[in-house]
């Protein structure tokens, strides 16, 4: 990737803002939100956030469970969705974030 | 589970089910969309927005959106930029992002899972909802889910209170398709106990919660200050039919009936629960059927079983860890995790009584008996203390007018002609004319009625109004009075307006008062400026019941009192003088049919009654306020009132003067009261020490004479002719009690006056001691009565 100056990073980040983009933090939790405002330190706003996080094991276990229910046999892929909530306005500190996406 | 892989989904908007939806829009109240045409928008914050913590939900991301991991980029990019530089949306502001919730700070994020806290754990407790309990826990948790209801009807969110309880977490989430759906566990607790008894009580609590919600969102109530109606994406069961519920309690009943190793008297509770609930529910299911049912025998119920709550309680043992603020962690929330809150027990019951109390006592207020009446019943039940709950508060204010109706009864307009053929219209032309008899538009009562549908269109939803705003907290209501007594200074002049051209329309003869220019009576715009003065005297009143005035204040705050009561005293004689003449008139009128005339002549004996009570009432209030003015004003002199101010505070009379009377600048009539003038009037300047003594002494004799008056006048204008289903007796004791505080409180003001007076004519400077009792506690007679208590200082 080519290095960019400050005009550059600048140009980038605007680029982004108002898209929607997806913030994976240090304790596994992601983040989906409207991108409204970063700094140096790579601190992220996001507006309407959702917070997914990944199921606990009871829930897989009723999902492994509703799964050998409804079709009768074991399957040795099940899909669990993951758990989420709105939770609004926030701001992702940069130091617990672990990775960004753009939807 | 082993060897399986395991796929975990990330948000999928093609699966809508598991996509967040949203709450549904706070309903609008119904009377935004009461007056089409309605033009009385300003300042009334009875038509403004609540605030509310709802967000609009995320654009929804197409199914098979490519993603793209930009954490490199990004993070060059972010490293690029100054220290203290922000690439930011053009709109948005700093000011919105202090309201950003921070993630991964303990006391911000309600989802942060400290480092080392089990995940497993962090987010579902160990807690086994299938677990056996033992009766006495049913109990305990039975209870304990009853004080966060009350709390929740106090004004706590659901999520620091209801939503704390891991059973109902259960019930609810996932949101239940069935009624079969609604329980603890996919595979039901062996223990019937829980699968039956805990699981009954529990939906029956929450759909009572859901009717309380459904009442409470669409009427007027401040968010987050008298309630929250927040539900976190979560549903209260609102789809249910309320039958399920009995039926289920029903079941319940009956299971513990039958069992035999329950302890009698832990049985007994358990039932009693159950009943409550029952009760309870049925209670709330009635809502606005009262009009038609007029029954309140399930609150009654409610009552009768609330003594054995009491009693049982502490038969009942807690289990504590039902309960969990990590639920929190699973809520829709924009706002940081917050404790649990607790109450007492009995505070609980001590709630659920005044609300079973004060509903039972609705039905007194519903049979409709003229607008005196009913506006006199409505204050004294919102007037209660502790104030009726929001629950209650909500009810009647849709009681008092749904559908342009009053009580379900009444039409807004014929309430309105009710209340202006009270006070200044009997019998008029003005208010009997319609174009249903008059289809000829020259005719001249074809148009005087054409000029009254338009008076009603812009007169009635103000008027309704000013009876609803009673329904507000204490605070909203003098905060919502001041802001409309200033719409009522418009209201007032279209209505000259209206007066003007209605005069010409009927013929209305002029009448030459006093000497002077021949004048008119100008129905409509005094009955406005009755109103008006009503309601200036409303927010002085409850200036003094708020606390809102410093010890300092007194003086001057009971002379503008007493200014307004006399000003509204010369209003009320202007009104009665021209109301003789036209009685007169009628009386010589030669159109007269006997039967007709005894109508009128009712009628008119009506409105010169209710025009004598309000005129026995402001002399009683007047003559109470110059005493106390009076009082004050010796008190001031010497130097013995107390100061909230130092000596060197930033504020004078002067300035302190300007603030107070800030609302009412933009009004025209009455007009302000200069400073200076009110600065002369209100110290008595030039009066000796005795003539103000002396005034004092004769203004509280009259006064304890006019308040015996007020009270054996009643609170309720009496009229044989209207039928009466249920007499308000009640309310009439709430109106009584009021009274007698009232005379209790001149009294009081007696006594210090004459200890004022001793020391006066003994010693030159005073040596007395004043205290001013303070709202609640008990030498504090009335409210709004702020009376001095006066005694010798005691000895070095």
């Amino acid at each position: 990737m080519m290095t960019m100056d400050t005009d550059q990073a600048v140009q980038y980040l605007d680029g982004l803002i108002g898209r929607q983009l997806r913030v994976h933090t240090t304790d596994s939790r992601m983040f989906v939100g409207i991108f409204k405002c970063t700094d140096a330190e790579r601190n992220i706003i996001l507006a309407n956030s959702l917070e997914y996080r990944l199921p606990t094991p009871s829930a897989i276990q009723a999902a492994a469970d509703s799964w050998e229910k409804n079709s009768g046999a074991p399957s040795a892929t099940i899909k669990v969705n993951m758990t989420h909530r709105l939770i609004g306005l926030i701001v992702v500190p940069g130091r617990h974030i672990t990775k960004i996406e753009l939807e | 589970m082993v060897g399986r892989k395991l796929h975990v989904t990330g948000p999928r908007s093609a699966c809508p089910n598991h996509f967040f939806r949203p709450q549904p829009p706070p309903l609008t109240p119904r009377s935004i969309c009461f007056l089409p045409n309605f033009v009385y928008k300003l300042h009334n914050p009875l038509r403004c927005c609540r605030i509310t913590r709802f967000e609009c939900p995320p654009r929804q991301v197409a199914p098979s959106a490519p993603r793209r991991d930009i954490t490199a980029e990004f993070t060059e990019a972010a490293s690029k930029l100054r220290t203290g530089q922000l690439v930011k949306d053009e709109t948005f502001t700093l000011f919105e992002a202090v309201g950003a919730l921070e993630i991964m700070d303990s006391k911000m994020d309600s989802g942060y899972i400290a480092p080392g806290e089990n995940q497993a754990q962090a987010l579902e407790d160990d807690y086994d909802v299938r677990r056996e309990l033992t009766p006495e826990e049913v109990v305990g948790l039975m209870d304990q889910l009853l004080c966060h209801e009350m709390a929740w009807h106090m004004g706590h969110p659901l999520s620091q209170t209801l939503f704390t309880s891991i059973y109902l977490d259960k019930l609810l989430s996932p949101v239940p398709r069935t009624m079969e759906d609604a329980r603890f566990d996919r595979v039901p607790s062996e223990s019937t106990l829980v699968s039956l008894v805990l699981r009954a009580y529990c939906l029956a609590m929450v759909k009572a919660c859901d009717y309380v919600h459904a009442r409470v969102a669409v009427e007027y109530y401040y968010e987050e200050e008298d309630f929250v109606t927040q539900l976190y994406n979560r549903n209260l069961l609102s789809v249910f039919d309320g039958s399920h519920f009995y039926r289920l309690l029903d079941q319940a009943v009956a299971w513990v009936d039958e069992q035999k190793d329950i302890d009698k008297k832990l049985k007994d509770a358990i039932r009693c629960r159950l009943l409550f609930r029952y009760d309870f529910l049925a209670a709330l299911d009635q809502d606005l059927d009262i009009l038609e049912t007029r029954a309140t025998d399930s609150f009654t119920a409610c009552l009768s079983h609330l003594d054995e709550l009491k009693e049982s309680h502490s038969l009942g043992k807690s289990v504590p860890e039902a309960f969990s603020l990590k639920i929190q962690r699973k809520l829709a929330s924009t706002v940081p995790p917050r404790p649990i809150v607790h109450i007492s027990h009995e505070d609980a019951l001590a709630h659920s009584k005044r609300l079973c109390q004060d509903a039972i006592d609705i039905v007194q207020i519903l049979d409709y008996r003229g607008p005196t009446n009913f506006k006199t019943a409505i204050w004294t039940l919102m007037s209660r203390k502790p104030q009726p709950s929001v629950y209650i508060r909500c009810l009647i204010q849709a009681l008092i007018v749904s559908d342009m109706t009053i009580l379900g009864a009444v039409s807004v307009k014929q309430f309105l002609f009710d209340d202006l053929a009270e006070l200044v219209l009997p019998c008029s032309i003005l208010l009997e004319a319609n174009t249903d008899d008059v289809e000829l538009p020259s005719d001249p009562r074809f148009q005087i009625a054409r000029h009254m549908d338009g008076f009603v269109k812009r007169f009635a939803q103000p008027f309704v109004d000013s009876v609803r705003c009673s329904c507000l907290n204490r605070c909203r209501v003098r905060r919502t009075v001041c802001h409309t007594v200033v719409d009522w200074d418009s209201l007032q002049m279209e209505a000259e307006e209206l007066d003007l051209q209605l005069q010409a329309l009927s013929g209305e003869p002029p009448l030459q008062i006093g000497g002077g220019e021949p004048t008119y009576s100008y129905p409509l715009s005094s009955w406005a400026y009755h109103q008006k003065l009503t309601q200036l005297r409303l927010i002085l009143q409850m200036g003094f019941e708020l606390a809102i005035y410093s010890p300092e204040e007194l003086p001057g705050m009971y002379w503008y009192l007493s200014h307004i009561c006399s000003t509204h005293l010369g209003h009320l004689d202007r009104i009665r003088t021209f109301m003789v003449a036209a009685r007169r008139r009628d009386l010589t009128s030669t159109s007269n049919r006997a039967a007709d005339a005894s109508r009128r002549a009712s009628a008119f004996h009506k409105s010169f009654r209710c025009l004598e009570r309000l005129t026995t009432h402001l002399i009683a209030v007047d003559a109470f306020a110059i005493a106390l003015h009076a009082l004050y004003v010796l008190l001031a002199r010497h130097k013995i009132l107390p100061s909230a101010s130092g000596s060197d505070a930033y504020s004078t009379d002067k300035l302190r003067y300007e603030i107070r009377m800030k609302p009412f600048l933009p009004i025209s009539l009455p007009e302000l009261v200069p400073f200076e003038e009110y600065q002369r009037e209100a110290t008595l300047e030039g009066d000796t020490d005795s003539t103000i003594l002396e005034r004092a002494s004769k203004a509280i004799t009259e006064a304890r004479k006019a308040w015996e008056a007020t009270l054996s006048l009643g609170a309720f204008i009496e009229d044989p002719s209207v039928d009466t289903q249920t007499p308000a007796t009640a309310i009439e004791a709430d109106w009584q009690r009021n009274i007698k505080d009232t005379m209790r409180a001149c009294i009081g003001a007696s006594i210090a006056i004459e200890m004022v007076k001793k020391n006066l004519s003994t010693e030159k400077k005073l040596e007395l001691q004043v205290t001013i009792a303070e709202i609640g506690t008990k030498s504090r007679w009335h409210d709004w009565w702020s009376v001095p208590q006066v005694a010798q200082k005691p000895a070095p």
